[in-house]
């Protein structure tokens, strides 16, 4: 089953593709992040880790790169190669770029799975599926991001002393040795709404379920919503930035205009647009 | 457990939550489960009310308890656990948001090293007794039959307001003492007092969302500031089309100063000179108008030119004329001073000259706004400053109190060491510490009383920060679930208990904190109330987690002042400035007991679970140290070792070492992780106001000759030319978004 | 999995997709329609698989025969949550004194429960039913496609909950009688129709 539904999906995708578009899946769930808004504060990191059940690893592991992460915020300094390097001071603060799973439609991470635990959902998501991941960690050695997750220990053991385990959110599993884990936009929450809406026989609306990160932003740089919904307000802002899936190159009308997927020239199709840092010089 | 006997759990009733008993612990907790039948338990409500369904969420509305900011939350409970907090969106001050600390407000309450029973000293011990035993040994020392003088009773608590604060007067008052110490490691008291003098208000509304350029001197706004959530909001307005521009000047690059347009490093108690400096240029060389300000300012504006402005703050004249430019090109503007301005021996002065900038500007009014009068005085925020450690520590070496209850700080750990403090302490014949943990100040205490967590506890609180010129919230704190541990008490049910003990007639009635939160919810006047009863009042309330008050309208003076700042000397035996910066995140040092903030990467250095100094490449060059290296920082009262982080965010006469780890107590992820600069803090002053000159400090640097790597996030400290982060200039920006920067 | 492997290399660029083979297609599209059909409850295909539960140790020994069969109460009286929720739920303690504070208050059963309901202490039932922490399952969802969605008088809803439960009526103390497998649910779904989206079942 999870076999044809990775090779279902794929080939959806790849006839989606000959007929411009995506036409024919449920949702595609996107994000847009706003770098000039992102302050670098944090606060959508923990709202995952409180979300999400991740495990605290503790400072060695973390020494060792293994830390639970799922969304990030990475922070770079000026470039040296921009003249940077002549300057004396940070004059123009840092760069901050809070990274999750970009959830790509061609997904790199894949066709790599050799038990196909990690696979396209009709929903446009990237998902993995623990119960079947049997660690072969090929997924995270083929993400361009980084942005998957192994659990190199049984962190449940660890990670939450009593009565911290009472903070576990139930409706997602903790993750056990040996599996790899990512970010999956809330799936839980998205869920919910989707259930929600059948029961009462009716759309999803946007804005009635978000991303714990994108509800706790206090600049609200992050969006989250359906881009397959013409009025939501995530794909209101890709076709306001005029950024588009289905390329590695985006062709603006107005080339000055802000918006761009990270490495979309890899041919990865994230389904995450960021907004350009903005700076005065 | 059941219905009838859990009386003060009404409201639960009213929320639908009536009787609920246990916890539903063995269902669907997401821990390793056996399949096996028969093995796991599952245990049913006694009696639900209708809408609680087990598998579906429920939120009530509380207030957030990590720092005084207040914001509203919302906690999501399900089977009576209290799983996620989530931002209000009905709460003026934080409109739906939380910050890092606050979405950890959950391991705060659930943090595997609470206290859980009352901790009573015998011989060098504290050991675990009963309440009756705690409650009979405290009745002893502090009770109506006892000896004390009240006089030699003394408080020492960090922010407070609301129902607490109130009952707290009125304990204090019965005992006839009027020692009540307010400390906050991080204060913004400096600032308070000038607002105060110069205009009226010592916090009015500051609206940098309607400001085309926001110039801080050192003020984190978005860090470790009076209200972070509130101002990030107001920040993101800032940045939307209009976009206003940024200017930061601070010793070492704080979160705010990463977010700016034009980071200026600064030595730190030189900002007055560069402020007067400003002033000088805008009056003489742009045009402003200096003629309402008395002679006596005006005369002492002239003496600062820029070319000694720039001498003094080795800001390049050129340099102080871009910003002059910039203050004049963009308007209104906000000019706002943070702790690197005020912490210093002049800081009072220097933030004067800060505030005269907006005069001068014309954002008063502007950017600046009146937050008006709330009109009950006595449940209004008592903030705190570090002037209250000051005294408290100085009264402490005059032997002036026999007893002292400790609540809500952790002076033992924040107090610099040449205070004296412990060993003070140690002649304090009883000491009565307040805590949901051992923490230094608990662990010198003679008694301890375990605390509800704040998702456990009834509480008010009156936020002096945000909200808005009409009105202001006063923000309810319900419990989100039953207490976990049966021996902890809620603060107001032990300040009640304590005034019982008094014998205070008016307090006999009520049975708990939440009959006497009730009783004042019922006779709230009508005008509030808006005419509901006293039930659909109480039930109304605590759905929206606040009651809006309508404010008495103030106004904003204008009394411009200005004091000369003391010129900065150098000190060749102890070179560097040390800049003990604050964070999000450990804050003053109470969130380092909580798991995902010691792992949550710092923002600057992306360091996680141990401190680290900042210092200029330069600065490491000359000592022969990079990243990861251990050096020594001393000042005259001692000295730490500390790894260094290089970056070019600070200034090159600036070690930075951020304050919140360090600690000897205090749970199993906070004891001996990291360094406490505020220890080793010099005795230094703020002149005006006797604030502790957190900045003022001098120490000496030196490499320490042991390699280290530093445990932090991600390996590459720039893109390598990969586009990662992509930048465009605001200009393009204005082209393509509009708005430009300038308002009108 | 090799499948997997001729799928990709046939495809150098994919952008410009030359399609599947012919085959392959048809054996995929046999995985990948499903659309849920319009039923009638007498079209429900029950799922295969018996188990052989062991006796639980309960702390009351609760008569399902007793309360299903011979007093005829719905399923769904007791486990109300079970249309509304994930989880069925445990009938609260209220709900049993409901009736047993005037019916058979001299057995010894309803006395050990009159015991718990005094001391306000609910009684720790053992699981009998459970699956892996990794699984999302819905009673709520279920029940609307093979009860409410599919005209069944609501008074036959045990023959719904015995797909998975067993024949309760007959039992006192529920017991295992199902296998609650993934094969025994994918099989159940392929019969009805149910989706095969890894993620719609696990979490």
């Amino acid at each position: 089953m999870s076999l044809s539904n990775l090779l279902n999906d794929w080939t959806r995708y790849r006839q989606g593709i000959e007929e411009g578009g995506f036409h024919d899946y449920e949702h595609i769930f996107g994000m847009a992040i706003d770098l000039n808004k992102c302050i670098g504060c944090n606060a959508c990191s923990i709202a995952c880790y409180a979300e999400n059940n991740l495990a605290v690893v503790g400072e060695e592991k973390f020494a060792k790169d293994q830390g639970m992460h799922w969304l990030r915020i990475e922070r770079y300094w000026d470039e040296p190669d921009l003249g940077a390097d002549d300057q004396e001071f940070q004059e123009h603060g840092a760069s901050f770029l809070p990274m999750m799973c970009q959830q790509c439609n061609a997904a790199t991470c894949e066709p790599v799975c050799p038990v196909a635990a990690t696979y396209h959902t009709p929903d446009g998501l990237n998902a993995q599926v623990y119960n079947r991941c049997i660690g072969s960690r090929y997924c995270s050695n083929n993400c361009p991001y980084r942005l998957r997750y192994f659990n190199f220990y049984s962190y449940y053991e660890t990670s939450w002393p009593a009565p911290l385990d009472q903070q576990l959110n139930p409706d997602l599993s903790v993750r056990d040795k040996g599996v790899m884990e990512k970010c999956t936009f809330c799936i839980q929450r998205i869920r919910v709404a989707k259930d929600t809406a059948q029961r009462e026989e009716r759309e999803l609306v946007d804005g009635e379920f978000t991303t714990a990160c994108a509800q706790t932003c206090p600049t609200s740089a992050i969006q989250f919503g359906d881009l397959q919904d013409p009025n939501s307000k995530v794909s209101q802002l890709w076709k306001q930035y005029q950024v588009k899936l289905g390329t590695t190159e985006q062709s603006k009308q107005n080339k000055e205009l802000r918006g761009y997927r990270v490495f979309e020239s890899l041919n990865t199709e994230p389904c995450v647009m960021y907004l350009d840092r903005v700076r005065e010089v | 457990m059941s219905g009838h006997e859990i009386k003060r759990r009404d409201f639960l009733k009213v929320m639908g939550w009536g009787g609920v008993g246990a916890t539903l612990a063995g269902c669907d907790m997401p821990t390793t489960v056996t399949l096996e039948e028969g093995k796991e338990e599952v245990v049913s409500y006694m009696s639900p009310e209708e809408f609680v369904i087990p598998g579906i969420g429920i939120y009530y509305a509380s207030t957030c308890q990590q720092c005084s900011a207040g914001c509203g939350i919302y906690g999501r409970v399900r089977e009576g656990r209290v799983l996620k907090l989530e931002g209000n969106p009905a709460s003026q001050i934080n409109g739906g948001k939380l910050c890092q600390m606050g979405q950890a407000g959950v391991q705060t309450h659930y943090n595997p090293d609470r206290i859980t029973k009352p901790m009573l000293r015998k011989g060098k011990e504290l050991v675990e007794v009963s309440w009756d035993e705690a409650m009979a040994e405290l009745d002893k020392r502090v009770g109506k039959s006892s000896s004390v003088d009240g006089q030699r009773v003394a408080w020492f608590s960090g922010s407070m307001s609301g129902h607490q604060s109130v009952l707290l007067d009125a304990y204090l008052e019965s005992v006839g003492s009027k020692s009540h110490f307010v400390y906050e490691a991080i204060n913004s008291a400096v600032s308070r007092a000038v607002n105060a003098e110069m205009l009226g208000d010592a916090t009015p509304h500051y609206r940098f969302d309607k400001a085309a350029l926001l110039l801080s001197f050192g003020a984190d706004l978005l860090g470790a500031s009076s209200s972070p959530v509130h101002y990030s909001t107001q920040y993101g307005e800032f940045r939307s089309a209009p976009r206003g521009m940024h200017v930061q000047i601070e010793p070492s690059m704080s979160l705010t100063g990463a977010n700016a347009d034009l980071w200026q490093p600064v030595i730190p108690g030189t900002e007055g000179v560069l402020a007067y400096g400003l002033i000088n240029m805008l009056v003489n060389k742009m045009g402003y108008d200096a003629s309402g300000l008395s002679l006596e300012v005006r005369g002492l504006i002239g003496k600062y030119d820029p070319a000694y402005a720039a001498k003094v703050t080795g800001i390049s004249e050129e340099r102080i004329e871009k910003i002059a430019g910039l203050l004049k090109s963009k308007s209104p503007s906000l000019v706002l001073a943070g702790t690197s301005t005020e912490g210093q021996r002049d800081g009072y002065n220097a933030t004067a000259a800060v505030t005269l900038l907006n005069v001068i500007l014309g954002n008063v009014g502007k950017t600046i706004e009146s937050s008006g009068t709330f009109p009950f005085p006595q449940m209004a925020a008592k903030a705190g400053s570090s002037r209250d450690l000051l005294s408290f520590a100085s009264a402490l070496g005059k032997k002036q109190y026999d007893v002292v209850f400790f609540h809500g700080t952790n002076p033992v750990h924040t107090a610099p060491n040449y205070l004296g403090l412990v060993d003070n302490l140690a002649d304090v014949p009883f000491k009565v510490t307040l805590s949901m943990f051992l923490d230094e100040t608990a662990a010198v205490s003679d008694l301890v009383l375990p605390l509800l967590s704040s998702l456990e506890d009834w509480g008010t609180h009156v936020a002096d920060v945000g909200g808005s010129t009409q009105t202001t919230d006063v923000t309810i704190q319900q419990p989100l679930m039953k207490q976990l541990y049966d021996d902890t008490r809620g603060f107001g049910d032990i300040v009640l208990s304590l005034l019982k003990a008094r014998g205070v007639e008016e307090y006999t009635g009520f049975d708990d904190y939440y009959a006497y939160l009730r009783d004042a919810f019922s006779s709230t006047p009508e005008a509030i109330t808006g005419g509901l009863g006293t039930k659909a009042f109480w039930q109304g309330s605590l759905q929206k987690g606040a009651v809006s008050i309508q404010l008495d309208k103030g106004a904003l003076q204008s009394n411009p002042f200005a004091s000369e700042v003391s010129e900065h000397k150098a000190d060749p035996s102890y070179p560097m400035h040390l800049a003990p910066s604050a964070r999000l995140g450990m804050w003053d040092g109470r969130h380092a007991n909580i798991p995902w903030l010691q792992e949550a990467p710092d923002q600057i250095s992306k360091v996680v679970w141990e401190s680290w100094a900042e210092i200029h490449p330069s600065t490491a060059a000359k000592m022969g140290v990079t990243n990861g290296d251990m050096i020594k920082v001393e000042s005259r009262q001692g000295a730490i070792k500390v790894k260094v982080y290089v970056h070019r965010g600070v200034h090159p006469n600036v070690v930075a070492v951020p304050m919140g780890r360090g600690h000897e107590q205090y749970g199993r992820y906070a004891k001996g992780r990291g360094v406490n600069p505020l220890k080793i803090l010099s005795q230094v002053t703020e002149n005006k106001t006797g604030e502790l000159a957190l900045y003022g400090t001098r120490v000496k640097v030196s490499n320490a000759s042991d390699k280290g790597t530093l445990i932090h996030m991600g390996d590459s400290e720039s893109q390598v030319g990969r586009k990662l982060v992509s930048t465009v200039t605001a200009e393009v920006f204005k082209n393509t978004e509009g708005g430009g920067n300038s308002v009108a | 999995m090799s499948e997997s492997r001729i799928f990709l290399s046939s495809e150098a660029n994919t952008h410009r997709s030359g399609g599947l083979p012919r085959v392959m297609w048809m054996i995929l599209l046999a995985f990948a329609v499903m659309l849920p059909m319009v039923v009638n409850a007498a079209d429900a295909i029950p799922p295969k698989g018996t188990y052989d539960g062991k006796d639980v140790l309960q702390p009351i020994e609760f008569p399902h025969d007793t309360h299903a069969k011979v007093n005829q109460i719905n399923c769904m009286y007791c486990h109300t949550y079970a249309r509304r929720s994930k989880v069925a739920g445990i009938p609260p303690t209220s709900k049993c004194m409901g009736c047993h504070t005037v019916i058979a208050t001299d057995k010894p059963r309803i006395k050990k429960l009159t015991e718990y309901w005094e001391k306000g202490e609910p009684p720790k039932w053992k699981k009998v039913h459970d699956v892996p922490d990794f699984v999302h399952f819905t009673h709520e969802k279920h029940l609307r496609r093979f009860v409410f969605n599919a005209d069944l008088p609501v008074e036959n809803v045990s023959e719904v909950c015995g797909f998975c439960h067993g024949d309760v009526k007959n039992m006192t103390v529920a017991n295992k009688r199902k296998p609650l497998n993934m094969g025994f649910c994918v099989r159940c779904h392929e019969a009805n129709g149910g989706p095969s989206d890894c993620w719609k079942c696990h979490k």
